[in-house]
């Protein structure tokens, strides 16, 4: 990739990343300062000996949820809201292609997203040293592929909000992700429905994103061992699936007549 | 403006007002509308990717269920325990504690505990289910199985079993052997009560098993007043009327109170030495 491409696509991405600052997104980051104090100073009391993984399921699950909020929401204003604005009319009259634009855009809330969880990860590793607990390292395993996962919300939102209104766009992306998550559901959807065709199970299992095969939360905090393997191949699986969504949203806003 | 800011001075302070009014005013005390899910699956279909968080949800909900019941009874305590202990479980299969704790929640006799001992068995035995590489839960059903069943001998086999899994401590295998070697009913429950209370964190868990030694230590002392009034009837031609009078033959060898602090009671009838009713290691069996 030449210079002045790398160039435009950060240009794009330092002013998507400014936006969302100025959109006020990371004041969740407050609320989860606060969530992990209260956690840390009341779990103790409340959950029998079992504060320190509550702080570790909470921390890792706020990490999530705020994340996938940001992603969905802040991911299909990206190029939607440009397009209903005809804000993108100026910006596509600069010397910057479609897939630069859309790259940049990508970039740009995939930055704000590491702001996210780095802060994030900084609080839960803050608490549980506040808390008199290790600063267990397998916590990055976690937040790591939490992100992974964020970053594939991020390309499906993109790729709805470029071949559809911000409404069917929310609603499609909030679709996908939710039937990501119930990929177990799907894989043995034969035992509810016995009449489910194989085909059908299958085929669903595989195009569906498996936001499980992303999910490493519990063997972390229960301290099992995890293979680096089984950590690569999640992140793999995360990679190409986002290449290919991000290819696919470029090629549908390539086509698409903005007239 | 100045109009908005004093409605808003009034609206801040007014509306938890209002809300107390309301919650003074329900005669239900929130029990009864606690549990809409009932069934661990559909519970766990709501959270997918954070069971997790949603266990720790249930199990915080748990314990102060159980502590809400235990200081200030409903009209059917516990009646949700069981459900939100098997909510919490299969949300998160792993959590140790929950069957554990939950087990003795469920068993210890009413209001300590829901006085259900075959649902704390069924909630252990679960747990064995899906950890059966866990010598910890296979411990805890066999000292289930001797406190709130009185079966030393499935307790023993059950021991036996945890001791054989990896990591298992050493002392497991001889407390097994010791259930299964028949009399000193009281010693064994001794040494259990005591594993437990080791184990425990601080907090009810180990007042519990606290409570359970004090008692089981009160008994040994009414055993020992008792030999003694046996004697003194004997020698006497009459049952001792108090414990004074048998505390002078005892000449300061066996203590007068338990350790709440409570003197042992004397039936002036029979002479039979127990604990006091209103001790707080009283108990009806």
């Amino acid at each position: 990739m030449d210079t002045g491409r790398l160039n435009r696509i950060r240009a794009v991405a330092a002013t998507t990343f400014r936006e969302a600052v100025r959109e006020r997104v990371l004041y969740n980051l407050v609320f989860f300062a606060v969530l992990m104090t209260l956690s840390g100073l009341l779990m103790g009391e409340l959950s029998i000996r079992q504060d320190e993984k509550i702080v570790k399921d909470v921390g890792l699950a706020s990490m999530e949820i705020f994340g996938t909020a940001i992603a969905v929401f802040v991911g299909i204003g990206l190029v939607s809201k440009e397009i209903e604005r005809r804000s993108l009319h100026p910006v596509m009259a600069k010397p910057l292609s479609r897939d630069e634009f859309l790259l940049g855009k990508f970039w740009g809330l995939a930055f704000t997203l590491l702001v996210n969880v780095g802060v994030m990860t900084l609080g839960l590793y803050l608490t549980l040293l506040a808390t008199g607990r290790g600063a267990d390292p397998r916590l990055l395993i976690a937040a790591g592929t939490t992100y992974v996962g964020l970053l594939l919300v991020v390309a499906l939102s993109l790729f709805f909000s470029s071949v559809a209104s911000t409404t069917v766009a929310a609603i499609c992306t909030v679709a996908v992700v939710l039937a990501g998550r119930f990929a177990d559901v799907i894989r043995d959807m034969k035992q509810v429905a016995p009449e489910t065709p194989d085909w059908l199970a299958r085929g669903l299992y595989y195009v569906l994103p498996n936001f499980r095969t992303l999910d490493f939360k519990n063997p972390v905090v229960y301290g099992d061992p995890i293979a680096p393997a089984a950590v690569g191949l999640a992140v793999l699986y995360g990679t190409l699936y986002i290449v290919l969504l991000l290819a696919a949203a470029a090629a549908a806003f390539r086509s698409r007549d903005f007239q | 403006m100045r109009a908005a800011r004093y409605l808003f001075l009034f609206l801040v302070p007014a509306i938890p007002l209002v809300q107390r009014e309301v919650d003074r005013r329900t005669v239900d005390d929130g029990r009864g509308a606690l549990m809409y899910l009932r069934s661990g699956e559909q519970v766990r279909r709501l959270w997918p990717g954070l069971e997790d968080l949603a266990a720790d949800l249930y199990w915080l909900r748990t314990v102060q269920y159980n502590g809400r019941e235990r200081l200030a009874p409903s009209r059917e305590p516990f009646a949700h325990l069981g459900t939100l202990l098997d909510i919490t479980t299969t949300l998160d299969p792993r959590l140790e504690i929950a069957y554990w704790y939950g087990a003795i929640f469920l068993s210890e006799d009413v209001p300590q505990g829901k006085g259900a001992p075959l649902e704390g068995r069924a909630l252990l035995e679960k747990g064995v289910r899906a950890r059966p590489e866990s010598w910890r839960l296979r411990q805890n059903l066999g000292f289930h199985h001797y406190l709130y069943l009185g079966d030393p001998a499935a307790a023993g086999r059950l021991m036996l079993e945890a001791a054989r899994l990896p990591g298992a401590p050493f002392w497991l295998e001889s407390l097994a052997a010791n259930l299964l070697t028949e009399g000193r009913e009281r010693e064994r429950a001794r040494s259990i009560w005591l594993h437990i209370h080791e184990q425990a964190p601080e907090g009810v868990f180990r007042e519990n098993a606290r409570y359970h030694l004090d008692r089981l230590d009160a008994l040994d002392i009414v055993d020992a007043w008792n030999d003694l009034a046996r004697r003194y009837t004997e020698a006497a031609g009459r049952p001792p009327r108090s414990l004074e009078e048998l505390a002078a033959l005892a000449g300061g060898r066996i203590p007068t109170v338990d350790r709440a602090g409570v003197p042992f009671d004397v039936d002036p009838r029979t002479g039979t030495v127990s604990i006091a009713r209103r001790s707080r290691l009283w108990r009806h069996r």
